[in-house]
């Protein structure tokens, strides 16, 4: 899916976060939205992935725009995935119940566990396993349905840096089969696996590199 | 089903709370009705045995204060299609050491209805003992009713509680106690087809006095109109105590699992599929608190039914009615507490997630 975000602006309160951005993520890139905090790359992530609507400017799915889409839920559903600081599993439900809270295909499960390397996992808590892990399957749960883009905001904001890695490493491997990525990070290291670098300071897009 | 359930374990102590409000709530709601049902179905059934019509004086709002001529029973009696009737006076006194007591004064043709234990039924100076009282007051052979000095004849038993617990004598004596000559008539028939027939003659025998069919009498009685409306009032404050105990109790638990609506409506899950999550976990306590509440409260009624406190008059009765009644205001009760909280986590906004940190 290829999205367009054409000046956007976006104010908290009388606070002006974004300055006139504007964005193409293709589909199937890894792209990484890198700043310092403040620079306003999480509001851009939310507006992206619909969880915002900017103050002003637009941005279009596949060349539609967000009321066109029809149901919201129904859009996330099929087409976004997300992937937060904190992993957000749900604590009294295993790691595979969790990932099948999402999964509209009960059967891929297993085969995306296996994949992220966390098969044995699956009747394991939240609390029962590492934060790599934690992570892992909170992967799993954002690309168990084939979002057509996953989000991702500071994924790996809780994790040592062999396993902050080691996630870029899966963005970058599920990136290949089809999955666009889009990552909100401060960390610098990940420039070595994403395809594109939007690199934000003070509300605007300061520099591209490809 | 399996989520709920799960969801209910890990958040234990306010399952617990929500569980312990909605029980004390539906238990006060099945105790209330149940014993107001009990009272009314009690004295109904008193009136109802051999008296097909009742007749009261006319425009008395409760039959402990009616007075009628004796009298007029034997021309009742008389008519046609009337098998029998018999006069009651219906009186309450103290008996040392209870604070009161049922008094039921008969005419003697009604005595066949109080079903002898032991003795005899009473003579002139004579009383009988519902078994109940008889074993309260143990097992006197004399009692004392207005300073004067009744010796016991008879033991009866009675399935109805204000007779067990109550004090049979003869209609003069009564009549003398209580300065009256009767309070009410009670007709059995022959045939009940006739009875507006009969209804309409015996008013016309006297302007102060009122002749109903029992169930038109049951029907319009003030006293069970109070008793019912009472037991509403009080049913319906429990219900809304319980409402509000759930709505406080859900919203923190959905102010606390925000996180988890959250995720969900990031993965794209619906606001109604939360919402009936929500719903269901609600209703499953619902159904375990009603359990509970049923039995704690059938528990509590036999307690009730034989503390010796109460002397038998408080005898609550849980119908399968009752039953089926209680277990829809539970149910409505643990979904209308519900909804607000469940239509708040469904637009929880999954921007929280990203704007605050923690699950």
């Amino acid at each position: 899916m290829k999205i367009e975000a054409l000046g956007l602006e976006h104010f908290y309160g009388h606070e002006k976060v974004l300055n006139g951005v504007d964005i193409e993520i293709l589909p199937g890139s890894f792209t990484a939205i890198i700043g310092e905090s403040g620079s306003g790359k999480t509001t851009v992530l939310s507006i992206l992935s619909t969880l915002l609507q900017p103050s002003l400017g637009s941005v279009r799915y596949d060349g539609k725009l967000l009321h066109e889409l029809g149901n919201i839920d129904h859009f996330r559903q099929h087409n976004i995935g997300f992937v937060f600081q904190f992993h957000y599993l749900i604590s009294y439900l295993t790691l595979r119940e969790n990932i099948a809270l999402a999964a509209l295909d009960k059967t891929l499960i297993d085969p995306l566990m296996g994949s992220l390397g966390i098969e044995r996992l699956g009747k394991r808590y939240s609390d029962e396993v590492s934060g790599g892990e934690r992570q892992r399957a909170a992967i799993a749960r954002a690309l168990i349905n084939h979002p057509s883009v996953v989000f991702a905001d500071e994924p790996t904001g809780n994790l040592d840096t062999k396993n902050a890695l080691g996630v870029y490493e899966l963005f970058r491997e599920f990136s290949h089969s089809g999955t666009g990525f889009v990552v909100a990070s401060h960390d610098k290291k990940i420039a070595d696996y994403a395809d594109v670098i939007i690199e934000m300071e003070d509300g605007i897009v300061k520099q591209i590199h490809k | 089903m399996i989520t709920p359930i799960k969801a209910l374990r890990k958040n234990r102590f306010k399952t617990a709370l929500i569980f312990i409000s909605m029980s004390v709530s539906i238990a006060a709601i099945f105790l209330i009705s149940a014993i107001s049902g009990g009272v009314v179905s009690m004295y109904s059934a008193m009136l109802k045995t051999d008296g097909d019509i009742i007749v009261t004086q006319k425009g008395i709002a409760d039959t402990f204060f009616s007075d009628i001529n004796r009298s007029l029973s034997v021309s009742i009696e008389k008519m046609e299609g009337v098998k029998e009737a018999s006069a009651l006076i219906l009186g309450a006194a103290p008996v040392d050491p209870l604070p009161i007591v049922g008094i039921y004064g008969a005419s003697e043709n009604r005595y066949k209805s109080y079903a002898l234990k032991q003795g005899t039924y009473p003579k002139s100076g004579e009383v009988m003992l519902g078994s109940k009282i008889y074993e309260t007051l143990k097992k006197p052979t004399k009692i004392a009713l207005s300073k004067k000095t009744f010796v016991v004849s008879g033991v009866f038993k009675s399935r109805i509680g204000f007779e067990d617990g109550g004090v049979v004598m003869n209609l003069t004596d009564a009549g003398e106690l209580f300065h009256k000559s009767a309070s009410i008539f009670l007709i059995s028939l022959d045939d009940l087809g006739k009875s507006d027939a009969i209804v309409a003659e015996i008013n016309s025998l006297s302007s102060e006095i009122e002749a109903k069919t029992t169930e038109s009498f049951i029907d319009s009685y003030n006293q069970f109109k109070i008793i019912k409306t009472s037991s509403d009032v009080i049913g319906a404050m429990a219900f809304l105590m319980g409402i509000l105990g759930i709505v406080s109790m859900m919203s923190m638990v959905v102010n606390d699992r925000k996180g988890e609506f959250g995720i969900m409506r990031s993965i794209g899950l619906s606001s109604g599929t939360i919402i009936v999550k929500l719903l269901s976990e609600t209703l499953i306590i619902a159904i375990l608190a009603y359990t509970v509440a049923l039995g704690a409260s059938l528990g509590i009624l036999e307690m009730i039914e034989h503390a010796d406190k109460f002397q038998g008059y408080i005898n609550g009765e849980i119908t399968a009615a009752l039953m089926i009644k209680v277990f829809i205001v539970s149910v409505t009760m643990a979904l209308f507490g519900t909804l607000l909280p469940a239509v708040y986590a469904s637009r929880i906004d999954p921007m929280s997630l990203i704007q605050r940190g923690g699950a």
